[in-house]
């Protein structure tokens, strides 16, 4: 999980740098009424808050487990 | 009364209610060092949440973010970009911190760096750089809170008068109440300042063009190049993407290296707090959508502020608010402003008297210590000050300055709670090769290759000569590294903070 999260997060460093970011660069299509360059670092963002929680809790049931054995 | 005069009301009751909150939480801490530093090792969760949120969310996000979002467009997106790539290390670092913070006692970052590679003088350097890079930020939010005051005033208070009566009152509840009253003050000010940029964020956009989609159509018509990436500069000509991906490079390892956050693992009441504090803080970082879309409400607006950075306030003064409403808004405004300058001011005096005063002067009593810390809280203010009324520079380029500072200090950290083989001579010939490095393309700017951000190109020196100088002098005892890299147990060291289950 450790593992995966951060191959997540090196991913993430590509898609909002050059040249990641460029393919994405654009006015249109609009996203919830921004413009997808605005949108695409934004969904970057969330999708690290879906992945820091999983990973949070994947931790926290994983020691909860030692504790009770 | 006229719609200032109602607003300045506003903004005083606002003011009181923060200082009595500071104070108040002031006469609960512990009246040692530790609790001025450190807090007593006791917040929850919702007041670290808060304590960090409020304390990266500033006048730089507040003022500074739809200044840019108004004058360089999208290349403020590196701001949204950054914050999540920066924290999200710390979710495997700040515990590891932690553990040894309790262990051995440590309240600064100099002195887990010195516990693991014994030096005065890396203290002394990390202590002056840590205060040189605090002073652009300070003076920053001061800017901001006398911006905000100016222009709620309608220039009836000037922005010089106005950052002074704000930092006033700053720097008597640090001076009076340490972290503690940073604590409580954050946790209000960070409530105010998110209910306030959601709501001005949609409403600007729909009073004024009918909605976000909308604004962004007229925008895309009128002036599509503020709409791609990397934007523009600050005199209107394309920006560099070396220099927008290099921002948010510099920033994403420079963000935990900010004492006031860093020293958060020795304020977290434990592990699983500390690492849910990681978790909960992208949800701040999605409170700058609204705040670009205040920027970009501005961009078509026919008249111009007299600064970028004043378009926030300036926006919904002519807006047709009522007056206690625009008071509230901008004080959350001015609260995100204060909330990151008491935070700042009172790690830049913790560490300079921590790590640049006390390894030399070992006689000082605790009650010696508070009021050096003190003295230099009213210093540090005093010399921000002089640069916030003197330069008029962007928000957003002074905290981009002092991040390429800042970054050094992420290296050694890095090294000293994960590479075994690192030295004290690697660590410090790093230090003083990337700051001097970074230092250099500072003052020339129009040397750098690709427009890479100086902190950048400071790194890139940086971490070969603290690697080579390691791998060429004698590395440090198994036992020695093991306790910072591995966390083991170390049987010559007492163990200060009774928490050797960790190990």
């Amino acid at each position: 999980m450790r593992a995966l999260a951060t191959a997540f997060f090196v991913l993430f460093v590509v898609a909002v740098t050059w040249p990641g970011y460029v393919p994405f660069n654009r006015i249109a299509p609009s996203v919830l009424g921004l413009p997808l360059s605005f949108a695409w670092p934004a969904i970057w963002v969330v999708l690290g808050c879906v992945v820091l929680f999983f990973l949070d809790r994947s931790e926290t049931r994983a020691e909860d487990r030692e504790e009770d054995g | 009364m006229e719609q200032w005069q109602v607003i300045v009301a506003v903004f005083a009751v606002y003011l009181a209610v923060t200082l009595g909150i500071g104070l108040a939480a002031g006469r609960r801490a512990s009246n040692s060092v530790t609790g001025y530093v450190a807090g007593d090792r006791e917040f929850g969760l919702l007041v670290m949440y808060f304590v960090t949120g409020a304390s990266v969310f500033s006048a730089f996000a507040f003022l500074g973010g739809p200044g840019w979002a108004y004058s360089r467009g999208a290349a403020g997106f590196y701001i949204l970009s950054y914050g999540v790539l920066g924290m999200a290390p710390w979710y495997f670092m700040g515990p590891k911190t932690a553990r040894l913070g309790r262990r051995f006692g440590y309240v600064t970052q100099a002195q887990l760096l010195v516990g693991r590679f014994p030096s005065r003088f890396l203290s002394v350097l990390v202590a002056a750089l840590t205060v040189l890079a605090f002073i652009p930020y300070v003076t920053l939010q001061m800017r901001g809170a006398g911006i905000v005051i100016e222009a709620v005033t309608d220039g009836h208070i000037s922005l010089a008068a106005g950052a002074a009566l704000a930092y006033g009152i700053v720097i008597i509840y640090v001076l009076s109440a340490g972290v503690a009253a940073v604590g409580w003050t954050n946790t209000f000010q960070g409530i105010f300042m998110l209910a306030i940029a959601w709501t001005l964020g949609i409403y600007l956009p729909f009073k004024l063009y009918g909605g976000v989609g909308p604004m962004f159509e007229q925008i895309a018509e009128a002036r599509p190049e503020l709409l791609r990436a990397p934007g523009l500069t600050a005199a209107g000509d394309p920006w560099s993407w070396g220099g927008y991906s290099s921002a948010i490079l510099v920033s994403a390892v420079g963000l935990q290296m900010w004492p006031h956050l860093f020293m958060k693992a020795f304020t977290a009441k434990d592990d699983r707090t500390l690492r849910r504090t990681v978790v909960l803080f992208p949800t701040f970082q999605l409170f700058l959508i609204p705040v670009f879309l205040i920027g970009f409400a501005g961009v078509l607006f026919p008249d111009t502020p007299p600064e970028p950075d004043f378009i926030l306030p300036f926006l919904i003064l002519r807006t047709d608010l009522p007056a206690l409403v625009v008071g509230l808004f901008c004080a959350g405004a001015l609260s995100a402003s204060m909330s990151t300058g008491d935070a700042l001011l009172h790690a830049s005096a913790s560490v300079a008297v921590e790590d640049g005063i006390r390894p030399f002067a070992t006689g000082l009593n605790d009650h010696q210590q508070r009021l050096l810390m003190r003295g230099l809280v009213v210093v540090v203010g005093a010399i921000a000050y002089v640069f916030a009324i003197t330069r008029a520079e962007s928000l957003v380029v002074l905290l981009l300055t002092a991040y390429g500072i800042i970054a050094q200090l992420a290296p050694p950290i890095v090294a000293a709670l994960y590479w075994r083989r690192a030295t004290t001579a690697g660590a410090i010939a790093g230090l003083l090769a990337g700051s001097a490095t970074a230092l250099f393309f500072y003052f020339n700017a129009s040397l750098r290759p690709f427009d890479v951000h100086e902190g950048v190109l400071g790194l890139l020196v940086h971490v070969p000569v603290l690697v080579l100088v390691s791998l060429l002098t004698p590395a440090q005892s198994d036992v020695h590294s093991g306790v910072f890299v591995s966390g083991q147990a170390q049987a010559t060291k007492p163990d200060a903070g009774g928490s050797a289950t960790h190990a």
